[in-house]
């Protein structure tokens, strides 16, 4: 169940104003990181609204990045559809092809729906990597940015495009906090907790499976649009199974099923691979030494520890408030989630 | 030139050459798979293993057939050693958990063969005794590659010998079939789950080695073979040695004459079969386990 706790909320507040802060403190490279993070993170907290909440481990998520950013690049460099209105138009297909691909899956679970995952990621993978009107291997350059002169503002100034894609991000966090405490979002961790009983209460499983999935899909494939204008270029590398992979491993290291974590799974997977590349080109060994090590150490993650550490906090504290004799009856249930 | 049957035939040899070779990787995967519902994406490093290890082995002893047989050996090892240390104590977790560490022994495994070995393409040449071409239906073939298709063939028959005439085997298809009542009737699953794990590892191994000779040896190459070994592994159905021929004999087949007759869509081939597989018959064409 998820709940915007204090500490949550107190992170993602700090995580933001970080953000912002550094979308015009930082230097030009340190700018190009951040948009990393950011898109990193919006990722990785719709992979855990989909893994941590819905139980459906996907390895197949960033497909759904690569269809935002093709999506984004055929209308705005074929179609001609101006930019602003092709970001809200090719979340279109992300949610249809996530809410395809949660229909059709629907009864896989476990391993299999892992495999289904990979299988769906891979299959965009190479038809666009084969795909010669999709500019094939060599994907496709000169993306436009969406132009917001109208209102005084320059995307082409890196502090505020970092700035906007920092806001983006904020704004999508608080789009899935919202979704998770709605009906739709508790249903969903029912249906990860025991589906059986959700559907013996006389609930489409396959529905909100569906929904679930084209959710997870129409948020990153909003990173993929926002991708495209970043670097101005799209490649099916964007899409690789180990993109997806990637993802997967900050949504660990962050947190499982906090909603927040998988920010800061996003934020520390980027800045430690930038550190590490720094005196040598090996991140890859620390990133997978960090993850083993985090799974050995019960798969908390970051901020996942820091969650279990403050509620065991709270939980000492008030035992030490109650008097001797009282302790039997309250227990305190918040503990767990605050 | 598809109309030309000699033609067609090398292909059909090189779709055969490339099944066994996705039938050795497979089969110890889908046999950890089927008996202990181990997901092990390091499979395909430990195949990556085998071919990096036999290059060296090939160069301080000058001699193929020395890496051949001591590069599976050593693979098998660095598996036991994997296990005792990482995997044993995931066994039990749920796929997630173990999708992440093995996803974690991948990249550890890349650059430990990137400081090792260097970024570049190392090349492996073929025995003497092999390293030359044959004639068949009047074109060539080098006849290193019909070694390796005999090489799948025995390993099968051998593997079939194990699993269906001798007591172990059978002890294996009845922890497949259902662990717990093979516990109760007195067989060490953890003990025989070893064993079958460390076999995998070796016919990982024995893949690397002699798929040296044919493709190079180079970093990446373990992520290139694992996802066609895992599709093998899924669409053949867990646990089962006929699984394992039929379902690489079927995407060796359909990735070699895909990309003959129909290139556009011939990387997505598999992936379409995967994806109905899993929709229609998710437990696989020939499942071990009884439903």
């Amino acid at each position: 169940m998820y709940y915007p706790s204090k500490l949550r909320s107190a992170v993602a507040a700090l995580l933001f104003v970080a953000g912002i802060v550094a979308a015009f403190q930082a230097g030009y490279f340190g700018k190009e990181i951040l948009v990393e993070i950011a898109l990193y993170a919006l990722l990785a907290l719709s992979l855990d609204f989909l893994a941590g909440f819905g139980g459906m481990v996907s390895l197949g998520h960033a497909a759904f990045y690569g269809i935002g950013g093709y999506a984004y690049v055929i209308m705005t460099m074929e179609a001609g559809v101006p930019p602003l209105a092709a970001m809200a138009l090719a979340l279109v297909p992300c949610f249809a092809a996530g809410w395809l691909l949660g229909i059709v899956t629907s009864k896989v679970r476990g391993i299999f729906y892992i495999m289904a995952t990979l299988a769906f990621g891979q299959m965009i993978y190479v038809f666009t990597f084969q795909n010669r009107m999709l500019g094939g291997s060599d994907g496709v350059a000169g993306v436009p940015r969406i132009d917001l002169t109208a209102i005084g503002i320059d995307m082409n100034d890196p502090s505020i495009f970092a700035c906007a894609v920092v806001v983006a991000t904020g704004l999508v966090y608080l789009v899935f906090s919202r979704i998770l405490t709605s009906s739709f979002g508790r249903t969903l961790v029912g249906l990860h907790r025991n589906e059986n009983r959700m559907r013996a209460l006389g609930l489409s499983v396959r529905w909100y499976k569906a929904m679930a999935s084209g959710l997870a899909g129409t948020a990153a494939g909003f990173a993929g649009t926002i991708a495209a204008q970043h670097t101005m270029f799209v490649s099916p590398g964007m899409m690789d199974w180990t993109t997806s992979g990637e993802v997967l491993i900050m949504v660990i290291l962050g947190g499982l099923e906090t909603l927040i974590g998988p920010v800061v799974g996003a934020a520390f997977v980027v800045l430690l691979k930038h550190e590490i590349s720094e005196f040598t080109n090996h991140w890859h060994f620390f990133i997978g030494v960090f993850l083993i090590v985090a799974i050995l150490a019960g798969g908390r993650g970051l901020y996942g520890s820091l969650e279990a550490g403050v509620a065991r906090l709270t939980r000492r504290k008030s035992e030490r408030e109650q008097e001797p004799g009282k302790t039997t009856a309250q227990k305190n249930p918040e503990a767990g989630n605050a | 030139m598809l109309t030309d049957p000699g033609y067609l035939f090398v292909q059909f040899l090189n779709g055969l050459q490339f099944s066994m070779l996705l039938f050795l990787l497979s089969v110890g995967l889908s046999v950890t798979f089927g008996l202990m519902n181990f997901v092990n994406l390091a499979h395909g490093a430990l195949y990556a293993c085998g071919a990096f290890i036999g290059y060296s082995i090939a160069v301080w002893t000058g001699s193929f057939w020395a890496a051949f047989l001591l590069a599976p050996l050593a693979v098998c090892v660095i598996g036991a050693v994997l296990y005792g240390v990482l995997i044993r104590q995931v066994r039990s977790a749920g796929p997630l958990t173990q999708v992440l560490l093995t996803f974690g022994l991948i990249f550890i495994f890349l650059d430990a063969f990137r400081v090792i070995w260097g970024d570049l393409a190392l090349g492996v040449s073929a025995p003497t005794l092999l390293a030359t071409n044959i004639h068949i239906f009047g074109q060539t073939y080098p006849l290193y590659r019909l070694f390796l298709i005999a090489l799948g063939l025995a390993v099968y028959l051998i593997l079939w010998l194990a699993l269906e005439r001798t007591n172990i085997g059978a002890m294996v298809r009845a922890s497949v079939d259902n662990a717990e009542m093979a516990s109760c009737l007195g067989v060490n699953v953890e003990r025989l789950f070893f064993a079958v794990f460390c076999t995998g590892c070796l016919l990982a191994g024995l893949a690397g080695v002699a798929a040296a000779p044919i493709f190079s040896v180079y970093p990446g190459m373990d992520l290139e073979i694992l996802i066609p070994t895992l599709i093998v592994v899924v669409i053949g159905g867990l646990g089962s040695l006929k699984g394992a021929i039929v379902g690489s004999l079927l995407i060796g087949m359909l990735q070699t004459f895909g990309q003959v007759l129909i290139p556009q869509l011939a990387g997505s081939l598999s992936y379409i079969l995967l994806g109905a597989t899993l929709i229609l018959r998710p437990e696989g064409l020939f499942p071990a386990r009884a439903h």
